[in-house]
């Protein structure tokens, strides 16, 4: 129990601490009180900037993470997988190329960057249930399946845009993340989609923690297994929608977050979907951030030190071997 | 709960074919026969685990299948034979599942669903451990805390896949007069899967026996469980004996 409130206490000072330090500094340096007392009365010039500029990247980066490693929890859950995650599953990647799908054809509507990255998501998800249904979405067959899917999107996606590029126009020309130039209007974006998704994350929580027992106990205490499936999964990907259409393709967050979550704060859904919003979204702000700091002025972006960092973790929960069968 | 001819047939080939048998109320009825006879199977159809190619299976007067799930989970609970679970859940948080079939998944518990999981955690001597994760429990604890949470669902009948199986001799027993119990203090009515033939004598009121999914005879134990029939069904010479003691025994003697 201690452990518990510990960790919780640990990662809300970690995520103050980080956005205050990612706000003040940068290619525009403030003090603390300074930027404390722009915000609060709006009278630096320079404060002004970093609101315009450097908040909206911050929201999004936090909302990112959360968004993320929330999905990732669910993924894990439903999949009875450790390694479940919406990047290395290619869940990612199908809602990055119907996302640009959707940019290139019906640019018109407002949603429909997230509506078509929900659509491309789900059609990643099938595509994982269906080719891994029958063994029991064994970890490894879902990962193999997943670097599958996610090679065909990645793939779909270049050639739509090198098909573009010969007709001249312009398309988000990279797969990799983009937190580079968020605005406000993102912000209204994945506030209120990644909040929506979050909370109802955490309003299925119970049967979350339901499926740790085996699908034949679920049944015999009366439940309909396959509906509580799909509902899950469909939260898990439009999580993974919200993030993948406003941040681009982050990798291994998923996966790195709610692993080490599950150690400090068990495996009880209730904390765990909380514990790992809040450490995602450190994770994740603190990538980018490091990223925006590290060779400035020029950046390494989030996805880049995830992958940077992800890669070796997945390794490490490969060579754990035979504890994958168990969540 | 009765059911009549009741088949069953899995890859399009058939295993069971128009059984007819019924499970006396209040009763504590034992499957046994040789591996593969069906046992298991016989008692996963009756609790909706796998679905009947043809025939009936009746509760109370109604077809199992006209039950809603949830319905159905407050009539009949299941232990498994082999359980899965997490390693950090509690005695008590595992029991809880238990209610699921009585609430909506974020009611909080009642009055009701407080009873039941304290009534489960007394009926299997658990309540010093509700606070312990299931992992840190012995092979019988374990079992245990798995009828427990049956028992939470407050069901009039409660089956029993090969309780015994993984247990020593020690927990063997215990868990059979706790069955014993559950059946004569609390009236439950218990269906279960036996192998030993001993244990099958003492402790059931009525013994179905299989073999290659039909029934091959079904009564009380002392009518069924005889040299004769066991050659027939196991292929096994038996000595069926009795002294004032231990009441009727079986030894094998050779195959």
């Amino acid at each position: 129990m201690n452990k518990k409130i510990i960790s919780f206490i640990v990662v809300i000072l970690a995520l103050v601490g980080v956005t205050v330090y990612s706000a003040a500094k940068g290619s525009i340096s403030v003090g603390m009180m300074t930027l404390v007392d722009g915000v609060l009365h709006r009278n630096s010039e320079e404060v002004n900037v970093i609101i315009d500029l450097r908040f909206p990247r911050i929201i999004v980066s936090i909302l990112t993470g959360a968004i993320l490693a929330v999905s990732g929890v669910l993924f894990q859950s439903v999949m009875r997988n450790p390694l479940a995650d919406a990047g290395i599953m290619g869940i990612s990647a199908g809602a990055s190329f119907f996302t640009l799908f959707g940019l290139l054809f019906l640019p018109s509507l407002f949603i429909s960057s997230t509506l078509f990255a929900f659509l491309g998501g789900a059609v990643s998800c099938c595509i994982i249930y269906m080719l891994s249904w029958k063994s029991g979405l064994k970890p490894l067959r879902v990962i193999l399946t997943g670097i599958a899917v996610s090679a065909m999107f990645t793939g779909l996606r270049e050639a739509l845009v090198n098909i573009c590029a010969y007709f001249n126009v312009t398309v988000g020309a990279s797969n990799a993340s983009n937190l580079t130039m968020k605005t406000w209007e993102d912000v209204e974006l994945i506030v209120p989609l990644g909040m929506l998704g979050i909370i109802l994350a955490f309003l299925v929580s119970p049967w979350c923690n339901m499926l740790k027992l085996q699908d034949k106990k679920v049944v015999q205490l009366g439940v309909n297994i396959q509906l509580v499936r799909i509902l899950i999964s469909v939260i898990a990907v439009f999580l993974a929608a919200v993030a993948t259409s406003i941040a681009g393709i982050i990798v291994f967050a998923g996966l790195i977050i709610p692993h080490i979550s599950r150690q400090l704060v068990g495996t009880n859904h209730h904390i765990l979907i909380p514990f790992s919003a809040l450490a995602g979204a450190f994770l994740i702000l603190t990538a980018d951030t490091f990223g925006r700091l590290l060779i400035a002025p020029l950046e390494i972006p989030a996805s880049t030190i995830m992958a940077v960092i992800g890669g070796p973790f997945l390794i490490f929960l490969l060579r754990k071997g035979d504890k994958l069968n168990g969540v | 709960m009765e059911f009549k001819e009741l088949s069953f047939s899995y890859d399009d080939k058939a295993f069971m074919e128009k059984l007819e048998g019924k499970i006396e109320h209040n009763k504590i009825t034992t499957i046994i026969g040789p591996n593969g006879c069906g046992k298991s199977t016989l008692l996963s159809l009756l609790a909706r685990g796998q679905k009947h190619s043809a025939g009936s299976i009746t509760l109370d007067g109604k077809d199992i299948y006209s039950y809603k799930h949830k319905d159905f989970a407050r009539k009949i609970a299941m232990v498994n034979q082999t359980n899965h679970i997490s390693e950090d859940m509690t005695v008590e948080e595992l029991i809880q599942f238990g209610r699921i079939p009585y609430k909506k998944i974020w009611k909080q518990e009642n009055a009701d669903d407080k009873d039941a999981i304290e009534w489960a955690l007394e009926c299997t001597n658990l309540q010093n451990y509700k606070d312990i994760p299931v992992s840190a429990l012995s092979g019988g604890q374990r079992q245990r805390v798995w009828i427990a949470l049956a028992l939470a669902q407050k069901t009039e009948i409660l089956f029993l896949d090969e309780p015994t199986t993984y247990l020593d001799i020690y927990h063997q027993l215990e868990l059979l007069s706790l069955i014993r119990e559950l059946n004569q203090v609390h009236g439950i009515t218990i269906v279960m899967v036996l192998h030993d033939m001993n244990q099958a004598l003492r402790y059931s009121d009525m013994v179905i026996v299989m073999k290659s999914g039909a029934i091959k005879a079904y009564g009380p134990p002392k009518q069924v469980i005889t040299q004769e029939k066991i050659k027939e069904i196991y292929d096994v010479h038996i000595a069926v004996n009795e002294d004032d003691k231990t009441g009727l025994y079986i030894v094998p003697l050779s195959i």
